[in-house]
């Protein structure tokens, strides 16, 4: 209903479209790492798909390649070096989809839906990190059927993030879970969620000195952020935010939106959200502030990624089930829109 | 003693669930959010209150109270700050509070600040200020249950616990506010009027007193129901209330999300399209068939001999020069035919390049030994890849090879994989 009065056009932010959009909402939005000259963008969506594209300096999206897995596509993640990207699926499987041979192969197995994938690159090692519903956290050699570690998580994995050598992984119940992944994975710390409610999305963010990770933002399903570190100086310094929650409309409710995803933008540090209010917002977490909203789209916006130096901005737009299948319409059409994003992310102060 | 419980959690607005370090504060909320009038702003002391006060003042029937949440907005029950809540939402609310977080770092910060603030708030509570209108822990009353005028006078000596339906009598209404409440009556703003209550409250102990302890029924009740919850090992009922009910805005909110707190993912992953079932068509299903013993163990030899049969695939698929890409050839030729012919039907453009790729992958794979897969292609990776500049080099595999050079520079990361 909202949707409907809000958005009369599809793209209000006069955002460049990405070509040949996914058939279905995107679940996994991610750039090519620094390692490739070239820009590609990766999304992995509810249709089963892997899509491909090459960014142009102008913005101009191509159609590079295309793999299916047997399920939805819960989570994307690159290689380090760009030659390979993961995909995890509701199938319960993991592939590896070699870019350069277009082969994809299974390399991590769980009992139920995959839902993140990421990538770890050590200096002492490399390996996949998966994390399901089934609770289990493992981490992969790519080339053995076995998981060179298992561990258990005290719920479903609701969302991860890995930005070595900290490893996060939040899950229903509010559990969130801190992974050391120096020398080897291992598990650091157990932390209660600041937020009262269902954690949808994790973000690692770096320290702005140090440029080592320190602390992750967390966004619930009620319309709110939570700012922790790992080691606060202070307490104070952890905190939560709201967004995602439109002026009240008819009737004086207000309307608390999920917060669907959140990315920390490589060079300023600051951030980005996404919300299933179909709006997008950028933050200083550090000056507390908020950067930009964007106008609202009229449909939620489910993904969002930065590139490797933060010039571009991705985000997708496709329903992501929060009105239940009632609401769902296979004949609307989903988006990725890419947005030069570099001086709208810089700090406030500065 | 049950008042000490009572402070691991922090007061909170039944009305909007909003949650408050201070009871005080809470009321200022509750005035100014859900009794005030809104034709001459008004702030009223509780919902029947402003029901009545718009009734007979300005003729105006109100059936919902302002800015609450839609299953809270009951006009009738009388609240007040925390007094009057319905049992079973309190013990909902503590229930999510203690099931969700044990909440350290709050009931850290909250025992010496409520310390302070209860005896003082507790104190003007239900017995002095609000007589005749504060509800009790006993939950809503029935209108029908109005007890008689008289009953301020009672209550002082009535126990606590007997104070029960406080609900006020129609007869009493146009005064509410004001005549049953005279000191608050005469000080709006909403702060002064604590003061008063304050030296009220410490004129009269025992009625102080007794306050305390009729709030503790509520208390005790919550922690004990808490606990069963979680013997129950009742997740998801606790959980389902979760997100319908819990709203920390100040005003009437709603949370866009489903009633049951399970992830959007997995509600969706639910609906019969979306189920992974093996594809109809064989190239899927058997890929993934194959696939799982191929988890298993691998061998150099078939890994080549997969390549092999992925490059005739994309030879006999793609076209032209894409054919001749062989390995990286076959991305090309996908990228080509979707260069031509657009990703938008999904695979559409694909699926005759790729889709052939996918087909012969499985035979392929079938031939193997069922215990080998995985490895086929790792090594691929490394084995594979060093022939590639050679073998790219002929057809138009530079192009390729300029996107993904990574491929190559992958090589070293790719070896020291033990860990």
């Amino acid at each position: 209903m909202f949707n409907q009065l809000a958005g009369a056009q599809g793209n209000p932010n006069k955002d460049l479209e990405v070509t040949s959009p996914p058939d279905d909402t995107v679940s996994a939005l991610e750039f090519s790492p620094p390692s490739l000259p070239q820009t590609f963008l990766v999304s992995g969506s509810w249709d089963c798909r892997v899509r491909c594209w090459e960014v142009e300096a102008s913005g101009k999206t191509v159609p590079k390649a295309v793999q299916t897995m047997d399920g939805p596509i819960l989570d994307v993640a690159w290689h380090d070096d760009g030659s390979k990207i993961f995909m995890a699926s509701t199938d319960k499987s993991v592939k590896c989809w070699d870019l350069a041979s277009n082969q994809s192969i299974q390399v991590a197995a769980h009992e139920a839906p995959v839902k993140t994938c990421h990538w770890i690159k050590a200096p002492n090692y490399t390996c996949l990190m998966t994390a399901s519903w089934d609770k289990t956290l493992k981490f992969w050699d790519t080339r053995s059927a076995v998981p060179i570690m298992n561990m258990n998580l005290s719920e479903r994995c609701y969302c991860a993030d890995v930005d070595y050598p900290l490893a996060v992984v939040g899950t229903a119940d509010r559990g969130i879970c801190l992974y050391t992944l120096e020398g080897k994975p291992a598990e650091f710390k157990r932390v209660e969620s600041p937020l009262k409610h269902q954690l949808r999305c994790i973000a690692i963010f770096r320290d702005k000195k140090s440029k080592q990770p320190t602390g992750f933002a967390l966004g619930s399903v009620e319309g709110r952020v939570a700012i922790q570190y790992v080691n606060p100086a202070n307490p104070k310094d952890n905190f939560t935010f709201k967004c995602h929650r439109p002026p009240a409309t008819t009737g004086g409710y207000q309307d608390i939106y999920a917060v669907n995803d959140i990315a920390f933008h490589p060079a300023h540090g600051t951030l980005a959200t996404v919300g299933s209010d179909g709006s997008f917002s950028f933050w200083d977490k550090d000056a507390r502030t908020r950067l930009k909203s964007s106008e609202m789209l009229d449909q939620p916006l489910t993904k969002c990624a930065f590139n490797h130096n933060g010039q571009i901005f991705a985000y997708a737009v496709g329903y992501d089930w929060s009105k239940g299948h009632e609401h769902f319409n296979p004949a609307k059409k989903n988006f990725i829109y890419l947005r030069a994003c570099y001086d709208d992310l810089k700090p406030r102060s500065t | 003693m049950g008042r000490k419980k009572k402070k691991a959690s922090k007061p909170w607005c039944w009305y909007c669930n909003r949650e408050f370090d201070d009871e005080k504060i809470l009321i200022q909320h509750q005035k100014a959010k859900h009794f005030k009038c809104h034709i001459c702003h008004k702030k009223l002391y509780t919902g029947p209150g402003l029901s009545i006060h718009c009734m007979q003042v300005h003729k105006e029937a109100i059936d919902k109270v302002p800015n609450s949440l839609p299953n809270r907005s009951n006009i009738e029950i009388e609240i007040y700050g925390m007094e009057g809540i319905p049992p079973e939402d309190v013990k909902e609310h503590e229930k999510q509070k203690s099931g969700g977080g044990k909440g350290s770092d709050s009931d850290d910060d909250e025992p010496a600040a409520k310390k302070k603030a209860t005896p003082a708030l507790l104190g003007p509570g239900p017995s002095q200020v609000t007589q005749g209108i504060l509800p009790t822990p006993m939950g809503p009353v029935p209108p029908g249950m109005y007890p008689g005028p008289m009953q301020s006078m009672q209550m002082q000596m009535m126990p606590p616990f007997m104070q029960a339906p406080r609900m006020m009598m129609p007869g009493m209404r146009p005064l509410f506010p004001a005549a049953s409440m005279p000191p608050t009556s005469t000080s709006k703003p909403t702060f002064p009027a604590y003061s008063i209550y304050g030296s009220l409250s410490s004129g009269s102990n025992t009625a102080y007193y007794s306050n305390a302890t009729i709030s503790a029924p509520p208390t005790t009740t919550t922690p004990s129901s808490a606990s069963e919850a979680k013997e129950n090992g009742d997740v998801k009922p606790p959980a389902a209330n979760v997100c319908p009910l819990v709203t920390a805005t100040g005003a009437g909110s709603k949370i866009v999300h489903p009633p049951e707190d399970v992830s959007l993912d997995e509600i969706r992953a639910r609906a019969p399209r979306y189920k992974p079932k093996p594809k109809p068509d064989q190239p899927a299903h058997h890929h993934h068939h194959h696939h799982q013993p191929a988890l298993m163990s691998p061998s150099t030899s078939q890994a080549e001999v997969w390549v092999a049969a992925h490059m005739s695939a994309a030879v006999a698929a793609a076209r032209q020069q894409q054919c001749a890409a062989l390995r990286r050839g076959v991305l090309g030729g996908v990228v080509s035919v979707l260069g031509g012919g657009g990703l938008v039907p999904g695979g559409g453009g694909l699926v005759p390049g790729g889709g052939a790729l996918v087909q012969r992958a499985p035979v392929s794979v079938a031939q193997m030994p069922p215990v080998v897969p995985m490895l086929p292609v790792m090594p691929q990776f490394n084995l594979v890849r060093p022939l590639q500049p050679g073998m790219l080099l002929p057809g138009g595999m530079m192009p390729m090879g300029a996107m993904f050079p990574g491929g190559m520079a992958g090589l070293p990361v790719m070896q020291p994989r033990y860990r």
